[in-house]
């Protein structure tokens, strides 16, 4: 019974991390790929689009740091993206900084807000019956 | 890996007033918020289920934005006049 709730509680983690590493991946383990690809897009195009807005400068660890946080959240990628803009040398101002950040960081967000869907399902479905409770 | 590197060769930001129609960039980001949020909430997705759920969702928000932003106009006038 405790090796079952160990294993359990490995298949979580891997969840949230699949999850953190590539949006959707954590849907992806659970065998939902439609809700996998549909988030993917949605978030790797969102960020995208700030970054094409703001420049790779709105990813600025050391200037903006509660915006890079939720900007983390997305991909433990976009810490090279921080380290390459670390130095300041892709300064950005006004409302192209404004978008950019809100919309890599509202991406991180709603990624983050899908890790801990995916862990509660993951958590909640039932693997003898592979039944899916949604909340 | 490989969109990274993409991304990291756009340096130069694009150009933006601050203009009334720069507030047309909240658009697409109310789209992704709908989109993810119908995709993490619904049991079951079929398409025609999931764009009208993601439709009347972005609707919602919008018409919301539009209400509070008329009552702060409103407000402010009152406050200013």
């Amino acid at each position: 019974m405790k090796h079952l709730k160990s294993n359990h509680f490995i298949f979580l983690i891997i969840v949230a991390l699949m999850g953190w590493l590539i949006p959707g991946a954590g849907y992806f383990l659970l065998k939902e790929q439609k809700r996998a690809i549909i988030i993917f897009v949605t978030i790797i195009l969102t960020f995208c689009l700030g970054i094409y807005v703001g420049s790779i400068g709105v990813v600025d660890p050391i200037g903006s740091k509660p915006w890079y946080y939720a900007q983390v959240l997305n991909t433990p990628a976009v810490m090279i993206l921080g380290h390459i803009t670390a130095g300041g040398s892709y300064p950005v101002y006004g409302r192209p900084n404004e978008v950019g950040q809100i919309y890599t960081s509202i991406a991180g967000l709603l990624n983050l807000l899908c890790i801990i869907n995916a862990v509660y399902l993951a958590h909640v479905t039932d693997h003898n019956t592979e039944e899916v409770k949604f909340l | 890996m490989i969109y990274l590197v993409v991304l990291a060769t756009l340096t130069s930001p694009e150009q933006i007033g601050t203009t009334p129609q720069s507030l047309l960039w909240l658009l697409p980001l109310v789209a992704s918020i709908a989109i993810v949020y119908k995709a993490t909430k619904l049991s079951t997705i079929t398409t025609a289920n999931f764009v009208k759920e993601v439709i009347v969702l972005f609707g919602s928000i919008i018409v919301f934005m539009l209400i509070t932003a008329l009552v702060l106009f409103v407000f402010a006038w009152l406050v200013t006049e």
